[in-house]
């Protein structure tokens, strides 16, 4: 569908905006990874969708059309207008975008989905879609199917969650990091300017994805690191030759390259600690899939789990 | 077909595992084959409830399939068990609620607060919960928190458009509102649904028409007041204190938003024909519940009432039907029937004898050591399904326990239903605390922040009630 507008050949970011300081790290990094001129950008607000059988009944929606005769806006809105007046801000806009407001009927919820769409003379998009969905991932993961996206930008969960939760409801993050078809970045305490480091492991598939960062790389003239971690001494020859195919691939982006690391141990826990002085830990989600990987828990989910800085799956 | 969506509906699966590997299990001791087939069927239930990997009203619909395919009941006899005077209570009240909801009384309300209060932060907190409270105590919780919700916006909205600069007002002013709800929905029958259940089970379970003796556990409305309603009227000061403690609002005064409040308020005029008409015909109910719901039923009385907002014209049957979730209906109408086969096929006496055998193990068999165990429970269930499901599953057994172990059951069962409106700790837990967190600005952590220290007060103050005021009125 072209909803989100018929532009195959640009570059396509859509943020997440909850209006946590986070989400906004994200949208700025959103910004510089779009090269500043080029780059479409959906901000995307998800709402749960106003049911009633948890309110005991009566239909959240009568509260809501109470709330919107009281003439107070849904939830979100202003989230998503702070975010439009950011890049306005950040981007020096000119006054020459024009705006379309759709709005879209969604069973089982009065108010639906709504979008503003802003467009200026060069053709590129700014648009801010405020969604209703079963739950928050959900709707991040159908907004997916409607437009193609280069990279889903999202905060990742600041509240720490028991385990019993846990196994009930996977963090919103790591559900669309998991499951969305193109890459994913979880910001935490996302600062733009430290690097990005690239795990590799020599495999086909991780050497294609060291592109395509190389790529992203390129447009924000971030700096890149490389990391291959062996399980013991042996591999270590091993691991500087994947490093060094690794780099070769980048070269061709005219992209720095600032360290190349090949700690021994295990992998998680190397990539998390060398990983803590960079902008972005860069991560491939492994070759298994479906129920397997459900199972398992590749490398990429515990990294995305356990580090404390911001994580990059590309696909 | 993908994997994907056999793991989201996992849950739905796991229920039907240990549903047919506990069917396949030898009957325990003491517990009888039906027994076993309606236990089975509650605990897969009770998965199903909390997981929710099918819409809610899913599993009324397979409660009432499994009583015909599992127990091997008549069709028209599991359908007959569905209807009860609770039920038609829940139907009615939910009518009702949308007919109060749009009488547009809220601005009446939030401007009697205002000028009761005074533009203080504290105070306004407070006059919010006692007014909700006070309401929702006969109205209904989902009720008020509707009706209210706008108002603790509106005055968040007026004092910063800033959400982030407001982030603590905003949290005591609606929790003032979702707990003012939520404390106030134990105070009387019509409160919340499961107070509707909870008598509902007396009757069904301990009323004998041939033995005087039993007329006691037939509770009327009056009944229920006296007991429970000086539990909620304690607590209020409370919530307003633990609330200020917890989140201190960046606003110590409101002037400015409620000066603003004032003045939209006033716009809507004085009070109209049809305004005083609904306060009229909620009167007329009120005092239908009060003083004959124990010859005409609640439920009878709660529908007459909606049928009376239809016959006036003041709200639209369009608009009931928008507004209630009658899924609701059929969920508590099959829960209830779940819990009547528990008690008629002996399980839940089997499941109360093998909890006080635990309770026992660790000297909680009696007094008030039993009443907190069943508190406990009742509060762990409730936070995580609705708390009308709660009762409506745990209620039977319960009872049964308070049989076994020789206590009251009707102070058990007092306990059973003021207990699960102890679910502060969720968004799910009650409808109060769903509405507001619709305005989107909670988050679900904020419920964990203060809803304990909430769950420990209410506690308490129930406990003390239980062991020095109702002897005193007679349990």
């Amino acid at each position: 569908m072209k909803e989100d507008g018929p532009s195959p050949d640009r570059f396509r970011i859509l943020v997440c905006i909850d209006g946590s300081d986070e989400s906004y790290r994200g949208l700025k990094y959103a910004v510089k990874l779009g090269g500043g001129v080029d780059a479409d950008i959906v901000m995307l607000y998800v709402r749960p969708i106003d049911q009633g059988l948890r309110s005991g009944g009566l239909q959240v929606r009568v509260a809501r059309e109470n709330m919107l005769d009281w003439g107070l806006e849904l939830p979100g809105i202003q989230v998503l207008k702070k975010g439009w007046e950011m890049l306005r801000e950040i981007e020096h806009f000119e006054d020459d975008w024009t705006t379309e407001t759709v709005h879209t009927d969604v069973a089982g919820d009065p108010l639906g989905d709504n979008k503003i769409d802003y467009t200026n003379k060069l053709g590129r998009k700014v648009v801010l879609k405020l969604k209703v969905a079963d739950d928050i991932a959900t709707g991040i993961l159908e907004q997916w199917e409607i437009g193609e996206y280069d990279l889903i930008i999202l905060g990742a969960p600041e509240e720490k969650r028991g385990l019993a939760r846990a196994l009930i409801d996977p963090p919103i993050a790591e559900k669309v990091a998991m499951n969305a078809s193109c890459s994913v970045l979880v910001a935490r305490g996302l600062e733009v300017g430290h690097g990005h480091l690239i795990c590799t492991d020599g495999t086909e598939r991780s050497l294609e994805m060291v592109s395509k960062d190389a790529m992203l790389a390129s447009r924000c003239n971030c700096a890149i690191s490389l990391i291959s971690v062996t399980a013991d001494v042996e591999g270590e020859a091993e691991a500087k030759t994947y490093l060094n195919d690794a780099r070769s691939v980048i070269e061709e982006f005219e992209v720095e390259i600032e360290d190349m690391l090949s700690p021994v141990g295990d992998p998680v826990e190397e990539i998390i600690e060398a990983g803590a002085n960079y902008s972005v830990i860069v991560v491939s989600e492994s070759s298994r899939s479906g129920m397997e990987r459900l199972l398992v828990g590749s490398v990429a989910k515990r990294v995305l789990r356990k580090a404390h800085n911001s994580v990059l799956v590309v696909r | 077909m993908n994997l994907y969506y056999f793991w989201e509906k996992r849950w739905f699966f796991i229920a039907m595992l240990v549903g047919s590997i506990m069917l396949q299990l030898p009957v325990p001791n003491g517990l009888t084959p039906e027994g076993m087939v309606v236990l089975t069927m509650s605990v897969m239930a009770t998965i199903l409830f909390i997981t929710e990997p099918v819409p809610l009203p899913t599993v009324a619909l397979l409660i009432i399939v499994g009583q015909v395919l599992l127990l091997g009941l008549q069709s028209t006899d599991v359908a007959r068990s569905l209807m009860t005077d609770s039920v038609l209570f829940i139907m009615g009240s939910l009518m009702l609620a949308v007919a109060v909801v749009k009488q547009k009384l809220d601005k009446r309300i939030a401007w009697l607060i205002v000028r009761l209060t005074g533009t203080k932060t504290a105070n306004v907190a407070f006059g919010i919960t006692l007014v909700s409270g006070l309401l929702a105590s006969f109205v209904g919780e989902h009720t008020v928190a509707a009706m209210m919700l706008p108002v603790g916006i509106t005055l968040i909205t007026l004092t910063s458009d800033n959400p982030k600069k407001v982030r603590n007002l905003a949290a005591v002013l609606l929790f003032s509102i979702s707990y003012g709800c939520s404390i106030a929905s134990i105070g009387t029958p019509s409160g919340g649904a499961r107070n509707a259940i909870m008598i509902g089970y007396w009757n069904e379970f301990f009323f004998d028409p041939t033995s005087p003796e039993t007329r006691k556990f037939l509770v009327d409305y009056l009944d229920w007041m006296l007991h429970a309603y000086p539990i909620f009227l304690m607590q209020i000061p409370f919530v307003t204190f633990i609330l200020l403690k917890t989140f201190r609002p960046e606003y110590r005064d409101l002037s400015r938003a409620v000066v603003k409040l004032r003045h939209q308020v006033e716009e809507t005029g004085p009070m109209k024909g049809a305004d005083w008409m609904s306060i009229l015909l909620f009167v007329l109910i009120l005092y239908g519940w009060v003083f004959h719901s124990a010859s005409l039923g609640m439920g009878t009385i709660a529908i007459m009432g909606a049928a009376g907002f239809l016959i006036v014209g003041l709200v639209r049957w369009e608009d009931m039907n928008s507004g209630v979730n009658w899924g609701v209906v059929l969920l508590y109408a099959a829960a209830i029937s779940l819990g009547v086969q528990m008690k008629m096929t002996g399980a839940a006496a089997w499941v109360a004898s093998s909890f006080l055998d635990i309770l026992s193990g660790i000297n909680a068999e009696d007094g008030v050591a039993l009443w907190g165990a069943v508190s406990v429970l009742t509060t762990g269930v409730t936070n995580m399904m609705s708390n009308g499901a709660a009762v409506a599953v745990l209620g039977p057994i319960m009872l049964k326990l308070a049989v076994a172990a020789e206590e009251s059951p009707l102070l058990i069962g007092f306990v059973t239903s003021i207990s699960s409106s102890f679910a502060y700790l969720t968004v799910v837990g009650t409808p109060a605390c769903t509405i507001v967190f619709a305005s989107g600005y909670l988050k679900t952590t904020d419920f964990l922040k203060v809803g304990w220290k909430m769950v420990v007060m209410s506690t308490i103050v129930m406990l003390s009630v239980a062991a020095i005021y109702w002897p005193i009125v007679g349990i």
